[in-house]
């Protein structure tokens, strides 16, 4: 089996993603190449074909000039699965692809099972096992469900491509991230401070590793009660009940009114130094440490990635 | 001004799901329905455009059984002007190519400027409707849109990326934009517009008029992921712990990507 | 026979939810607390999404629909805050319906168009220190001097006293008259000189909901103003209250649903004995009953303003109707408090807060004894 991987590139920058397609074509056992519109000077690790288009030229956001590009490589390259992240880029780009390939589009996908794909249905409460018909299929992958062990290694052998047109979208350009009113309900990533901080001043090493993880920082009812941090901030029944991709919650015992709020998170990491606290029934990862050393560690650690 | 919003009826996504008999969906019996969320934006900010150019025509269109008649109701009293139900009781098994085929030749030579619709419905969650449409169609789309304006036949969007980012990008009618959540504040129907909306025309078509496209895939299965079990304790000197602990959060989570 | 809602309704209570669950269900606790009534939220945006007319016509700025819709409304916001509900249930069908059913056209385009449309808000004075269950002991005059009413005397315990513009009042025209003929009613706008309010109640529940004292002084209220001819009063008032039981029977059914909601989301969560306390017969059996209680209620709440949309007698039905809701809604959140436990008896959790809201649904519009009487006096006629 043959797979083309679409790596994306983003203000200058190749997406950490590419990693995921990377390990994607791993588990399936299957030749691939890759297709970027990105830059010489930032390359995936990558012991394959990479057909490169060059961004400056063809735009980084320009759906018309990018089907193209990647229509070409198809062509050359004939595979079986053309592969995308499930991101903003992917989902965009992935169904030109199938309507002009006639290809069937399976997205989302978190997991194989020989020919069959797997995907989320309903807020990910179910899940569907879906057999593409087409000789042909266009993928798209649930971020972070094709995690790799090790980085990638290699360097990739560049294929240059080039498409003439323009395409009839205009890029306008990036707009940064707004710096509002914290809305914990939002935010993607929420590290929540518990009793277990001691006092007021650690709210700043909580706030800290939540800003390394460009998330929110919340807090347990009695660090809001105690005035250390703003009742917006606080999760739980009383509180707000948020649902995370990641929530980690320092120093946070698991009291049901607690839980409440934030069971529903994605991924659930808790550091605590009693082992047996409750919080343990629903974390995925209980570390068992002090908080006030863990917690700077971790996010200086994170900051240098 | 021609527009149109695609819609779809979902269930409360609050509810409990069970399989259904084929194995291959969910239950439809005892669930809550409602229009998707995303859509929601949609209908709102179509109704919008309509608000500002004033000589505009707006229908509304689903793909459905009987009982999504009362979802359209609801886009008719937030202010689409006409409805047109395309009568089908076998949607849910249809996959998004075949519905995105639907919507598109129902729309081709219709003349609409511009087409809104969800950029992903909550239950399949596919996000490939609204540009499949567009492709087919042979007109500009627009995905994930998180704001929108509208002067002398150009859009100006602007496209919600990861991390809060935004990008602009603009176009010419026709058109086709998905909405996401954070365009705009749906409006509530009032209660005189849901009395209204009883008066406002509502076709309905027979969906094999409509289908011209085959099934490019199948569900096999449906089944409910397992559940989590006790997680992962990890204990040691502070140091490793982070390392692992990062690790762990790239494999599993997309956070640290 | 059939038990389903209309897609109409369904639309309206998917309306009404969404708008209660969002925008008036956060503010709750805290207007409670603080006894403080929020017109924009719980007046103004009622008549933005058409609630303030629901069941008056087209022509007088209404919405044209029938009882059914406007009970629903009345039970989903009081399902999160029984003081909304009861706002629009006193506003509509005390302040506004009167007026509707008793009024001229003249007065039906001059005050019931702008209360339809929600421009003024309705309120309605029958209540009196020496007449509460027993109406005929009004003794609040209005005498004629020419031409115009001068009306003195006070009304106790009006709901929306104060926030409203357009008051329904009872007065004796007939000192003479026997006690239930003697009485008018009269459309008294707020800001006529000699019409002031007295103090405000502190009360145990609704108390976002302001309920105050109504005083006349030598107030001149121009003829035109009587509503439903002299002497016809009681009349006015009792019919009035007729349709005014269902709307306190639906706000009733909503305090009763919102218990039910909270307390069967807390049995699922709360862990005893290592289980779900809702995993326990004896927890379950208490629930069982809560909500087949409420489903009953629910379905004599729908009958009667069904009756009362199809032109049918409902007097009895409503008055049924009303002390099968109220008295449901006492004990249903008094049982929710019990599977709260010491939670419950906090003002943490919601139900501490509706247990004192359902106790009012008891005592106004008619005790549960007087609706007693009502139904009894009925069946035995
Ligand atoms: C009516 C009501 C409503 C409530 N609503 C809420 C609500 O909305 N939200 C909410 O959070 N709570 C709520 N509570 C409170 C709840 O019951 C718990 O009391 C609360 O969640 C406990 O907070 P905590 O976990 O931060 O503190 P604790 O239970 O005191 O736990 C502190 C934890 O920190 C750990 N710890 C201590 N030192 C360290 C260290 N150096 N490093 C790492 N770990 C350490 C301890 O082992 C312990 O597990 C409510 C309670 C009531 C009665
Ligand atoms: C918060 C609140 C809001 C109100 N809003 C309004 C309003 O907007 N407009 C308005 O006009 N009024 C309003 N009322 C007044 C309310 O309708 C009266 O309180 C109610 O009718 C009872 O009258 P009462 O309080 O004088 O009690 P009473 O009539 O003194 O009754 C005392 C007790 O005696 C019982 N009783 C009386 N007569 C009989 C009988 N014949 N047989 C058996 N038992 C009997 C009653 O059931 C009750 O248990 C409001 C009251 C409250 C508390």
């Amino acid at each position: 089996m043959k797979i083309l991987l679409v790596a994306e590139y983003r203000d200058g920058k190749l997406l950490g993603s590419v990693n995921e397609l990377i390990a994607f074509a791993g588990k399936m056992g299957a030749e691939s190449a890759m297709f970027l519109v990105g830059s010489d000077s930032a390359l995936p690790a990558y012991a394959g074909t990479l057909y490169l288009a060059d961004a400056a030229a063809c735009g980084e956001f320009n759906p018309d000039v990018h089907k193209q590009l990647l229509l070409d490589v198809v062509a050359r390259e004939q595979p079986e699965m053309i592969v995308f992240s499930h991101s903003s880029y992917g989902w965009d780009l992935a169904p030109r692809i199938a309507c002009a390939l006639k290809a069937a589009q399976v997205s989302e996908v978190v997991d194989v099972e020989g020919d069959a794909l797997i995907v989320p249905v309903c807020n990910a409460k179910l899940r569907r096992t879906v057999k593409p018909k087409t000789g042909q299929t266009v993928v798209t992958l649930q971020a972070g469900a094709f995690g790799l062990a090790d980085a990638p290694v290699g360097s990739p052998t560049v294929e240059k491509v080039a498409a003439a047109g323009t395409g009839k979208l205009e890029f306008g350009g990036y707009e940064a991230a707004e710096q509002g009113g914290v809305d914990l309900t939002k935010a993607e990533v929420i590290v929540s401070a518990g009793r277990g901080i001691g006092k007021p001043e650690n709210v700043a090493m909580i706030a800290a590793l939540a800003k390394a993880l460009k998330g929110e920082y919340g807090a347990s009812r009695p660090v809001v009660d105690s005035g250390w941090v703003e009742h917006k901030r606080q999760v739980g029944t009383t509180g707000q009940s948020v649902a995370p991709k990641l929530y980690l919650a320092c120093g946070i015992s698991g009291a049901i009114q607690h839980l409440a709020g934030m069971k529903k998170s994605e991924f659930i990491v808790a550091i605590n130094t009693d082992k047996d606290a409750p919080i343990g029934d629903v974390a995925d990862v209980l570390v068992v440490a002090d908080l006030k050393q863990f917690v700077p560690m971790l996010t200086e650690k994170i900051q240098a990635l | 001004m021609k527009i149109l919003v695609c819609i779809k009826q979902v269930p409360d996504m609050e509810s409990k799901f069970k399989v259904a008999a084929s194995g291959t969906w969910y239950d439809t019996a005892d669930l809550a329905w409602r229009m998707n969320e995303y859509d929601e934006y949609a209908v709102e900010q179509a109704v919008q455009l309509k608000e500002q150019v004033g000589d505009a025509d707006l229908t509304v269109l689903c793909i459905g059984g009987e009982q999504v008649k009362e979802t359209m109701k609801k886009a008719l009293a937030m202010g689409c002007d006409r409805g047109v139900h395309i009568a089908d009781d076998k949607s849910a098994e249809k996959e998004p190519y075949q519905i995105a085929g639907i919507i598109a030749e129902f729309a081709r030579d219709k003349g609409f400027d511009l087409i809104f619709t969800g950029m992903q419905s909550q239950d399949r969650g596919s996000a490939q409707v609204g540009v499949l449409v567009a492709e087919l169609l042979a007109i500009p789309s627009i995905s994930t849109i998180v704001q929108f304006t509208f002067a002398g036949g150009r859009i100006e969007t602007k496209r919600e990326l990861e991390g809060g980012v935004k990008a602009i990008v603009r176009t010419s009618t026709p058109a086709l934009v998905t909405c996401q959540l954070g365009l705009n504040t749906p409006r509530y129907p009032t209660l005189p517009n849901i009395m209204k909306a009883k008066k406002k025309e509502l076709v309905s078509l027979p969906v094999t008029d409509l289908l011209k496209v085959e099934a490019r895939q199948e569900t096999a299965k449906l089944f409910f992921p397992e559940k989590k079990g006790g997680g992962l304790v990890l204990e040691g000197d502070v140091g490793p712990l982070a390392d692992r602990l990062i690790q762990i959060l790239k494999e599993k989570t997309g956070v640290l990507a | 026979m059939h038990f389903e809602h209309t897609e109409e309704q369904r639309l309206i209570r998917d309306m009404v939810r969404s708008f209660a669950e969002k925008e008036v269900a956060p503010s709750a606790a805290e207007r409670d607390e603080e006894e403080r009534f929020d017109r924009q939220l719980m007046f103004d945006r009622l008549a933005e999404l058409g609630l303030t007319g629901i069941v008056f016509p087209e022509e007088y700025g209404g919405a044209g629909a029938e009882y059914i819709s406007y009970a629903i409304a009345v039970e989903e916001l009081s399902r999160v805050c029984a003081s909304t509900g009861v706002t629009l249930s006193a506003h509509l069908s005390l302040g506004a319906n009167p007026i509707y059913l008793y009024g001229t056209e003249d007065q039906k385009q001059i005050f019931l168009a702008p209360l339809a449309r929600g421009e003024k808000m309705g309120a309605f004075g029958l209540t009196e220190p020496m007449a509460g269950s027993d109406a005929g002991g009004t003794k609040t005059t209005a005498v004629p001097d020419g031409g115009d009413w001068i009306v003195n005397g006070s009304k106790v315990f009006i709901t929306n006293a104060g926030e409203a513009d357009t008051y329904i009042v009872f007065a004796r025209t007939d000192r003479e008259a026997e006690k239930h003929h003697g009485i008018s009613a009269f459309i008294i706008e707020k800001g006529t000189p000699g019409f002031t309010f007295g103090k405000k109640e502190k009360k145990m529940g609704i108390r976002s909901s302001p309920t105050m004292e109504l005083v006349f002084e030598n107030c001149r209220v121009p003829a035109a103003n009587l509503l439903g001819g002299e002497g016809n009063g009681f009349k006015v008032a009792m019919k009035t209250l007729d349709g005014g039981r269902i709307g306190v029977a639906a706000q009733a059914l909503g305090i009763a649903q919102g218990a039910l909601d909270a307390a069967l989301a807390y049995a699922r969560e709360r862990m005893q004995f290592g289980s779900p306390i809702c995993r326990f017969q004896g927890v379950q059996f208490q629930l069982a009953d809560m909500a087949t209680q409420i489903e009953a209620a629910r379905l004599m709440v729908y009958q009667a303003a069904w009756r009362a949309s199809n032109g049918m007698s409902y007097s009895q039905y409503s008055a049924m109707a009303k002390l099968m809701a109220s008295e449901t809604a006492m004990r249903v959140t008094t049982q929710a408090v019990q599977v709260f436990g010491g939670y419950g008896y906090t003002r943490d959790f919601p139900v501490e807060r509706m247990m004192r809201d359902a106790k009012i649904t008891e005592i106004y519009e008619g005790t549960s004894e007087i609706q007693r009487l009502v139904i009894g006096s009925a069946l035995t006629r």
